[in-house]
């Protein structure tokens, strides 16, 4: 072999290492003129992918339309959320080419782009269905309204100063003083409001949680979070900044609200911390900054009817200690509206629902979910197998089946409210039942809770052990599987309403086996002692091969 | 420039980057030719043999001649001897017995990471062979089923699943239209109905444009009940596809929908997670049962338009 064959090689590896196809923001060209048949060729796809979200009509009263949140777009008005243009403008071509092409992330709108989706649109496709879309409005027909003619659009900073300590530093002063917290909350979680906001059509919106960059709709990089307060969102209560924040402000409000964004952790199994003392049972507990946090994604729960498409907590961070007697999980996690008060009239049977419906909990559709306040409450349950599974059979991670049955425990917030123990333990096998709460006695688990700023943080401890055959049972070297269930009351959330999560697994260090040790070394001596012999040997031979190259 | 190297540093490159290739370069061959946003890693068990098979080559390269043995051969002796002089010859040693030993350890040392279970994707152990042979209904229309379509477009009653009637009747008081068919007016539809207008109707373009009609509702019906998860353009990427670790089936995937019969993908639909066999971790599987909450037409009119839209064909049954 050559040194030149192998830089090729090397190459050759590079060559394909690069990262996945991105979708396109922006298009080639500019958007073709819009013939007859251009826009007949832009309806039919409208018709195929479009129309049972947006509607025949545009308005966004397709048959699917009253099963999302938010809401598909209605282009009767010519009302456009995420633009380069100024408040209250109409939106580019290009505008509404880049929302089609990668969609709304943490919508249903998502990604048209045949590079990234592999029956998707051709960028000559993309822009038949807009000029279709375009003709649901007359304001598109009026050229003293087009933003680009008339000079109403809106771009970046020339000068963009890159992400550093400082210039966040000096976006939280801009936070502050633009009072961006009396929506989003201090903390940016959308909790500055003590009740619903409404947009244009009526519809009660959700306040933005800036830290969770997975839901941020226009999307979530400086670049998109500065066009964001620049354009404002038409529509919607969020108002544009040109005219209150200069250019440079604002381009430090975008990185300090990119610096909050949560960072997902990765990995499926919770270690827990062994700590030698007591198992903390305070959320302020220091001890806690050790644990290390494992976030649990959940989604709504759409696999038994009333099979909900709108979930309200879609992430939960949970940590836990223990020690040779007891072990504590906290989980935190956000929710703008403290919910501590319920009504159980007010619940609907879902037994009895086996059609799939309109459970959204905007619309009055059946009048079966209210989403208010003070109705229900909010509420979270960690499930664990009875039996941990020796082998990968596990129960299934919707509240197990008739076979094998998991044990919940479940921490209601207004039972903490009231001042009583607030974790019940109960047990279910499958959905079909409610599960099973345990007899008073039987009881271990004991809980302590905290809300601030959007921010709900639970503790729950239990010993290791108990001699209730109904109860998971920890034992340290094991993977013990554990799911979450979470209800936001404020979002109509109660009974089989509700986010679930898969199994994650927990797992408590039994420390390495001395076999691990004594293997360790032999491999090491073994060979130390194989090359220590060979070289003897090589010594001790003389050096007969006189053709030695250098 | 071309400069020659010894057999011995032939073999510890070929080596390094065959494991490179196979370790790296494979896992983001495989997602640029995907398009999945996850590669696909080389199970460890196969990379154990490609390295097996590469050492066996390199073992017949080196063997195959005198000439290439000593070459290989005298870089080791002679650091065995201590020729490059006995510190170098102690750091090594000590070296080369560390990282076995570290390898190891690395390897029996208990590890916090989630037990791997395998899954088969297409099980068929509990698969009732009866239903292998299904005919998805609405892809096939009767010839009744044809006359009767022709009869309703006549008298302009053309009958829609309740689902998509409300956007029907908003259609036609906004647009002042009759015909609801003017809604959808595929080319299909397009001919049907002028056809409709001259009197001449065949078989042939009614089924088209009754095929067409059924997709729409399938296509509406998919939108309703699947999208959230497997995504609106079935990639499996719906706005609930994070939440779950067993991520939703991406339809436009070869090896998924193509590979089975559409019996098979109506015994899916209708049993969910639940009606899997175990080796194919029904306790992961969010599939919800769908003969829970969907007629049996409404299943096959999904399976059609999820085919259609994932431009994809369902396996033929093999003939008996």
């Amino acid at each position: 072999m050559t040194l030149g064959n192998l830089g090729t090689a090397v190459a050759l590896v590079a060559l394909l290492v690069p990262g996945m196809a991105e979708a396109k923001t922006t298009p080639d060209g500019t958007m073709p003129e819009a013939s007859e048949e251009f826009v007949e060729t832009g309806r039919q796809t409208y018709i195929k992918r479009c129309s049972f979200c947006h509607g025949l009509l545009g308005d966004g009263n397709g048959p699917a339309a009253d099963y999302l949140d938010p809401r598909p777009r209605d282009f009767t008005l010519g009302t456009y959320k995420f633009r380069t243009t100024n408040s209250g403008e109409l939106p580019t071509d290009n505008d509404m080419f880049r929302t089609v092409s990668r969609g709304l992330p943490g919508t249903a709108m998502q990604a048209f782009d045949n590079d990234t989706i592999k029956n998707g649109l051709s960028e000559e496709e993309r822009w038949q269905v807009i000029s279709y879309i375009k003709t649901f409005a007359i304001e598109f027909d009026d050229p003293e309204l087009d933003p680009v003619k008339t000079g109403k659009t809106l771009s970046l900073p020339a000068n963009r100063a890159p992400y550093s300590p400082e210039l966040v530093a000096k976006g939280k002063e801009v936070f502050e003083k633009a009072k961006c917290w009396s929506c989003h909350g201090k903390t940016g979680r959308g909790d500055g409001n003590k009740e619903f906001r409404k947009d244009d059509w009526g519809f009660p919106i959700r306040i933005r949680n800036v830290t969770h960059p997975w839901k941020i709709k226009g999307g979530g990089e400086a670049e998109e979070i500065f066009m964001r307060f620049t354009s404002g969102i038409n529509g919607t209560p969020m108002p544009s900044f040109v005219k209150t924040l200069s250019e440079d402000d604002r381009w430090a409000l975008a990185n300090f609200i990119k610096s909050l964004q949560h960072d997902l952790t990765k990995h499926q199994v919770l270690a827990a911390l062994t700590v030698e003392g007591a198992v903390p049972d305070d959320p302020a507990d220091e001890a806690w900054k050790n644990a290390a946090p494992m976030d649990v994604r959940l989604t709504g729960q759409v696999i038994a009817p009333p099979r909900w498409q709108n979930p309200s907590i879609e992430m939960a961070t949970v940590q836990a200690i223990v020690n040779d007697k007891e072990i504590a999980f906290k989980m935190t996690w956000d929710d703008p509206f403290k919910d501590i008060k319920h009504d159980p009239a007010k619940e609907m049977n879902a037994t009895e629902i086996q059609k799939v419906g309109l459970y959204s909990s905007y619309v009055a559709a059946n009048d079966m979910i209210a989403r208010d306040l003070e109705t229900f409450r909010d509420s979270i349950a960690l499930q664990f197998p009875v039996k941990t599974p020796s082998g990968t059979k596990k129960p299934h991670f919707f509240r197990g089946e008739s076979s094998s049955q998991v044990n919940l425990w479940i921490w209601n917030a207004d039972l903490a409210e009231q001042g009583e123990e607030a974790t019940v333990e109960a047990n279910a096998r499958g959905w079909r039942q409610a599960p099973k709460p345990q007899k008073d006695d039987q009881r271990q688990v004991i809980s302590k809770a905290a809300w601030d700023q959007g921010q709900w943080t639970v503790i729950m401890k239990r010993p290791l052990v108990t001699d209730d055959k109904n109860d998971v049972q920890f034992e340290a070297g094991k993977f013990i599987p554990v799911a979450m269930n979470a209800w936001d009351g404020s979002n109509g959330e109660h009974g089989l309403v509700m986010s679930l999560s898969s199994w994650h697994y927990v797992f408590i260090d039994a420390g390495i086996p001395a076999s691990v040790y004594i293997f360790t070394a032999l491999g090491f001596i073994l060979t130390g002692g194989l090359l220590v012999w060979f070289a003897r040997k090589a010594e001790s031979t003389p050096q007969t091969d006189a053709s030695e190259q250098t | 420039m071309k400069s020659k190297i010894n057999s011995f540093w032939t073999v510890v490159l070929t080596i390094i980057i065959t494991y490179l290739i196979v370790k790296f370069a494979i896992p983001a061959l495989s997602r640029e030719l995907t398009g999945m946003p996850f590669p696909l890693p080389v199970p460890s068990a196969l990379i154990f043999i490609y390295m097996v098979l590469t050492l066996i080559a390199m073992f017949l390269l080196v063997t195959f001649d005198d000439k290439p043995l000593n070459d290989f051969m005298n870089p080791i002796k002679r650091f065995l001897r201590g020729d490059f002089s006995k510190p170098v010859r102690a750091i090594g040693i000590v070296l080369v017995s560390t990282t076995v030993g570290w390898y190891v350890y690395d390897i029996t040392v208990p590890k916090v990471a989630a037990p791997v279970a395998l899954r088969i994707q297409h099980p068929s152990s509990n698969f009732p062979n009866k239903m292998e042979d299904l005919q998805n209904p609405m892809t096939s229309p009767t010839e009744e089923q044809v006359t009767s379509f022709i009869e309703q477009a006549k008298a302009g009653e053309i009958q829609f699943i309740e689902q998509v009637v409300p956007d029907f009747e908003a259609w036609m008081d906004e647009t002042g239209e009759e015909d609801p068919l003017l809604a959808i007016n595929t080319p299909a539809i397009k001919t049907f109905r002028a056809a409709l207008e001259a009197d001449n109707v065949s078989a042939e373009t009614a089924r088209a444009a009754l095929l067409e009609v059924r997709m729409f509702m399938g296509r509406a019906l998919y939108a309703m009940n699947c999208r959230a998860c497997h995504g609106d353009s079935v990639a499996g990427d719906g706005p609930m596809a994070d939440g779950f670790k067993l991520r939703p089936i991406n339809f436009t995937d070869n090896g998924t929908i193509e590979t089975i019969v559409e019996g098979y993908t109506f015994w899916r639909v209708q049993n969910g997670g639940p009606g899997l066999p175990l080796e194919a971790t029904p306790w992961d599987s969010a599939m919800p049962e769908w003969k829970v909450s969907l007629t049996e037409e409404e299943r096959w009119l999904i399976i059609m338009a999820e085919y259609d839209l994932a431009e994809k064909t369902p396996r033929i049954p093999e003939k008996h």
